[in-house]
């Protein structure tokens, strides 16, 4: 370890051998005379000690740490002395501030290191928390990710119900007037079981119980009735086709044939003033899960529907699809609200929705484009606020 | 602990606090005003503008009827923030410690930021802050705004260290502060070192060496 800075100074610290050499030789040449430099203890450290020598002291603090002796007079050898103890005292401070620098320098190391290992400590502490924050933010993100899954379940839940509202609304339809037109010709029968009795005034009777009529409009229920009966078995068909989403075949299909079946169950949905005007083209086969992209096309379409609805004006679904480079597009336009660019640029952000509350889960789009990557395709949209929006999708064949 | 070498016994003292509380000024006038049988010059280390880079050291001492040389060393610490490293080591060691505080109420927050160093720059050179002799000096009395010196009793109350009031500039209350200082000293090492048991010294010999 280093000296301490604030040792009492000896002749040797504050004169070492070479300066003494040098100090003393000269101080010797300018008294001209024999000198001596002696210790605080009287022994001689330099030169030689005549014996009627006076003899000076040399003091830096308080006590003498050596003294100066020579054959001279007093005040020359003091002078010799004087100009000695500035040599010692340049030389005392010189000592005090470099071992002090020293202690200081040493002083502030510690107080680094402290500072250091006060910063490690903390280092880790931040590790920790990122680590756990990490882990946090995993557990979060699975959460949503059931949520998501489960809101997205829910959204199947509620369009298979809309759906099933839809075609037990148009099964009614042809259901009431099949009823019906078999209550009448019940009737009908009624009077073909009378005109048994009366067959002695044949004639008459047939006037009298009307059966031309019977015949004719006998005729026209079956008929009716027959393609009442084949409507219900094509919507029920549909449905069939339709309601086929977990179903996790891949085939080849024509997407005509999906929009056909998605449009004819949205039929029974569709507001007042709003129409679906559907132009097929001949499209190649396309590989893929039918019942997913029927999934997609409803979202759209309804998206569309209900554009049209919001904005309180009578309009038009357009449908269209065409073959194109390496795969088909199908186009879904509507003259509803549009979306201003703020609303276009989020469209496809999960859990956005412009809806109410309890209204739309703002998942529509979301799914609808996962499925369309999924089937390595894509999705745009490109809308003029107040206008309307057409959704273009291309999947690859 | 005080330097016991042969026939000499060695105190450290050390003026601390604040920069441009006044601790130089203290020394100044203290090797103006005291006559004791040894006086060494004061030596100043290094200045830039009116402040202390390194320290003053004052060196004086008298001799006990037994022959004992004592001698005080006091120095003072640069007060500036920035030094904290050579204060550490000046006030290493030492054996007692006048606090010069600047009594201008604008200075309230270096005093104590300087006090808490003080104390926690004890416990990082190894001194016990509770049993270290201490005079707390407040100085620069004939400057205003200042507190008045019953406030700053009052403010001090229940602390064990002497307070002292002070205009080091004209040498008002220098004395009186070192006075208590070295009646402290004496008070805690006198038996420790048989200051009066065996080399003759009371504690009114001890203060009377350094201020007959």
């Amino acid at each position: 370890m280093n000296e301490v800075f604030d040792r009492s100074p000896s002749l040797d610290d504050l004169l070492p051998g070479p300066e003494r050499e040098s100090a003393c030789g000269h101080l010797a040449t300018l008294i001209d005379a024999d000198m001596a430099l002696l210790d605080a203890a009287g022994g001689v450290v330099w030169g030689a000690l005549e014996p009627n020598a006076v003899r000076v002291p040399l003091v830096v603090e308080l006590e003498p740490i050596g003294h100066l002796a020579a054959a001279v007079a007093v005040a020359k050898l003091q002078a010799a002395a004087a100009i000695l103890r500035e040599i010692l005292l340049t030389r005392y401070r010189f000592l005090m501030t470099s071992r002090l620098h020293v202690e200081s320098i040493a002083a502030d190391y510690a107080d680094l290191l402290e500072q250091h290992a006060a910063l490690q400590a903390s280092e880790a502490r931040y590790k920790d928390l990122s680590a756990e924050l990490e882990q946090r933010v995993a557990t979060q993100v699975k959460l949503l990710d059931e949520r998501q899954r489960q809101l997205y379940q829910a959204e199947n839940l509620a369009s298979l119900g809309r759906l099933a509202a839809g075609v037990a609304h148009e099964i009614n339809n042809p259901i009431g007037y099949v009823r019906s037109n078999l209550a009448s010709f019940a009737n009908y029968l009624q009077r073909f079981a009378a005109l048994k009795a009366r067959l002695t005034d044949t004639a008459a009777a047939w006037q009298e119980l009307d059966i031309d009529f019977l015949l004719r409009d006998g005729t026209e229920l079956v008929a009716e009735s027959i393609a009442g009966i084949d409507r219900v078995a094509r919507i029920v068909g549909d449905l069939k086709g339709f309601s086929n989403v977990d179903r996790a075949e891949e085939e080849v299909v024509d997407l005509n044939d999906n929009l056909k079946q998605v449009v004819s169950v949205l039929q029974g949905q569709l507001p007042t003033g709003v129409s679906i005007d559907a132009e097929y083209g001949e499209l190649p086969g396309v590989l893929c899960l039918p019942g997913h992209l029927n999934q997609v096309f409803v979202n759209v379409v309804r998206n569309a529907m209900q554009a049209i609805a919001d904005s309180n004006r009578p309009g038009t679904v357009s449908i269209r699809t065409r073959p194109v480079d390496a795969g088909v597009e199908v186009s879904v336009s509507d003259t509803g609200v549009g979306m201003t660019p703020d609303q276009r640029e989020r469209a496809f952000d999960p859990f956005y929705t412009t809806r109410d509350v309890g209204q739309g889960t703002g998942l529509g789009l979301t799914v609808a484009r996962d499925i369309a990557h999924a089937h390595g395709g894509r999705i745009d949209i490109d809308s003029r606020f107040g206008f309307g929006t057409t959704v273009t999708m291309f999947l690859p064949t | 602990m005080p330097e016991l070498d042969g026939a000499r016994l060695t105190f450290k003292l050390v003026y601390y606090g604040p920069a441009k509380s006044g601790k130089t000024t203290n020394l100044m006038r203290l090797h103006d005003l005291v006559a004791p049988q040894l006086k060494g010059e004061l030596m100043t280390l290094d200045t830039q503008g009116d402040r202390t880079l390194f320290f003053d050291l004052l060196p004086m001492g008298f001799v006990a009827p037994s022959g004992l040389l004592i001698k005080f060393r006091v120095f003072t610490v640069p007060g500036q923030v920035a030094h904290d490293g050579t204060r550490k080591a000046v006030l290493s060691r030492a054996d007692g410690v006048v606090f010069v505080a600047d009594s201008q109420i604008t200075e309230e927050t270096n005093n104590a930021e300087s006090f808490r160093n003080l104390s926690d720059n004890c416990a990082r050179v190894g001194l016990d802050f509770d049993r270290l002799p201490l005079v707390v000096q407040f100085n620069k009395r004939d400057l205003s705004p200042i507190l008045a010196e019953d406030e700053v009793r009052q403010r001090w109350t229940g602390v064990s260290w002497p307070l002292t009031f002070a205009t080091a500039l004209s040498g008002t209350g220098v004395a009186e502060t070192v006075t208590l200082l070295l009646r402290a000293l004496f008070r805690k090492f006198d038996q420790e070192l048989e200051l009066s048991s065996h080399h003759g010294i009371d504690e009114a010999a001890f203060v009377a060496g350094i201020l007959p």
